[in-house]
């Protein structure tokens, strides 16, 4: 009889421990004790605490600390990055982030089975803490405390920051490149890669309101790319390679540009000789 | 989205709270229409800059590069990006102008003319989106935008004054030009 009361119990609570609607842990004794469910409860869980929540008809309990489904799969995630070494980008590490938060395994149901939204959720950290990053810097240079860099050794260091945040995941991270590009992710990933190198120009000081805004974040957009993928093959200490590679590339890519406003400048100076020869020969 | 934070920033203007897409959508519109006008009338000055109506067409000109200065830094603060066929209005809007003027003085008025009406009637329309939106949070981009619509009315008023319904085949030349306007102001919007 006990047994058959059991699963319908367990799915309630489930969902009521993914529902979220307290932080205080309330849940905790009943996730927790969701292995143990044909056994009683364990003593002395149940007396002291309050009854649980939705389980006892109080769902409406919205009080200052009610998260919303949103800020619970934010704080999942964030939980479950720490074990994405030793698990990959699975469902497993996002069960084991929940359950640091005393949440169920079953609250990795919320997500798809490949990691998509951890490691969307991943980038899209990143690409805050840098954003972030850059403002505390364009702060200490605005008010005089610190020099401002040259555009070349600006970006070289933002792109190294931002790589650097991968290294902890390095191992795990070509299989996310790989669920990235999953046309499902595509829209996202591809916004968030976008939104970060607008970023970083626009801390950089660029105020191109011509052709050139595509051609600057094409161009940073590349050299982001192939250094994040020679950093996937490189085994030098420190990652020294990689960042030798970057130098490398932003020197090229100013290299270029400083070619291409010299054509520009030549090619006006050839057209006006051109010009007055030809006033020269009508007169 | 989960963990998506509002974009910092530290440009003049706060950010936060406004209706971003709409915003968006209005500064890159209106910048290609400033950068586009810009374009008509070099094309203009090229062909009849040393005509009679050369002074008048100048000084057209000069208040469409004010125009465009404007919405250059508009498009900074506000962080919008350019449309990508920047480079195609700037080759449209340039024989446009000198097109329009190769068939006389009266054909660059008309022409003006029917760039100046576009212009004004799709300001009106961004007037109104953007009081039904909040008129007070947009007051500073509500200013400009009046005051650049009473401007292009002028230009479309001097051209009008300039004989520009003399023109020969004015009707045909003036639809045609307008329908151009709408598609360019379609696409720019969007991409």
């Amino acid at each position: 009889v006990r047994c058959q009361q059991y699963p319908p119990l367990r799915a309630l609570q489930a969902s009521a421990a993914l529902r979220g609607a307290s932080d205080e842990h309330k849940k905790e004794p009943w996730a927790s004790s969701s292995q143990q469910h044909f056994d009683s409860p364990p003593a002395g869980h149940q007396p002291e605490q309050k009854p649980h929540p939705s389980y006892t008809g109080q769902g409406g309990q919205e009080s200052e600390d009610y998260e919303s489904e949103e800020q619970l799969q934010h704080r999942i995630l964030t939980a479950a990055l720490e074990f994405v070494p030793e698990h990959g980008w699975t469902a497993e590490a996002i069960a084991e982030g929940a359950k640091t938060l005393g949440l169920s395994v079953a609250a990795a149901g919320l997500f798809h089975s490949d990691g998509s939204e951890l490691i969307l959720h991943f980038v899209s950290e990143c690409n805050t803490k840098l954003s972030e990053l850059l403002k505390k810097e364009q702060k200490l240079v605005q008010l005089g405390e610190a020099e401002k860099k040259p555009t070349d050794e600006f970006l070289r260091d933002a792109v190294e920051a931002r790589l650097r945040m991968l290294i902890p995941y390095i191992e795990k991270w070509p299989q996310a490149l790989s669920v990235l590009l999953l046309p499902r992710n595509i829209p996202s990933s591809l916004n968030l890669l976008t939104s970060m190198i607008d970023d970083i120009w626009h801390y950089a000081g660029d105020q191109s309101t011509d052709f050139n805004w595509y051609t600057r974040r094409a161009v940073l957009t590349a050299i982001y790319n192939t250094t994040e993928l020679v950093m996937m093959q490189d085994s030098s200490p420190g990652f020294e390679d990689t960042w030798r590679f970057l130098e490398n590339r932003v020197a090229d890519a100013m290299t270029m540009s400083n070619t291409a406003s010299q054509v520009q400048s030549t090619g006006e100076a050839v057209v006006q000789g051109l010009m007055g020869a030809a006033v020269t020969v009508s007169n | 989205g989960a963990g998506a934070a509002l974009r910092p920033c530290s440009t003049r203007v706060a950010l936060e709270g406004i209706n971003k897409p709409v915003i968006d959508r209005i500064i890159r519109v209106d910048h290609a229409g400033e950068y586009g006008a810009n374009r008509i009338y070099a094309g203009q000055m090229a062909v009849l800059g040393r005509s009679s109506v050369g002074p008048v067409i100048q000084q057209m000109w000069n208040q469409e590069k004010d125009h465009l200065k404007k919405f250059n830094e508009l498009m900074v603060a506000y962080r919008v990006r350019p449309t990508v066929l920047l480079p195609f209005w700037n080759v449209a809007g340039f024989v446009l102008g000198a097109g329009s003027a190769l068939l006389g003085k009266k054909g660059a008025m008309a022409c003006t003319v029917a760039v100046e009406e576009s212009i004004s009637e799709h300001y009106n329309n961004q007037i109104r989106t953007l009081i039904e939106e909040d008129p007070e949070k947009y007051k500073e981009l509500l200013q400009v935008i009046k005051q650049f619509r009473d401007e292009e009315q002028e230009h479309h008023d001097i051209g009008l004054e300039h004989d520009a319904e003399a023109t020969p085949a004015y009707s045909v030349l003036k639809t045609a030009i307008q329908l151009g306007c709408k598609a360019a102001i379609f696409l720019s919007e969007r991409i």
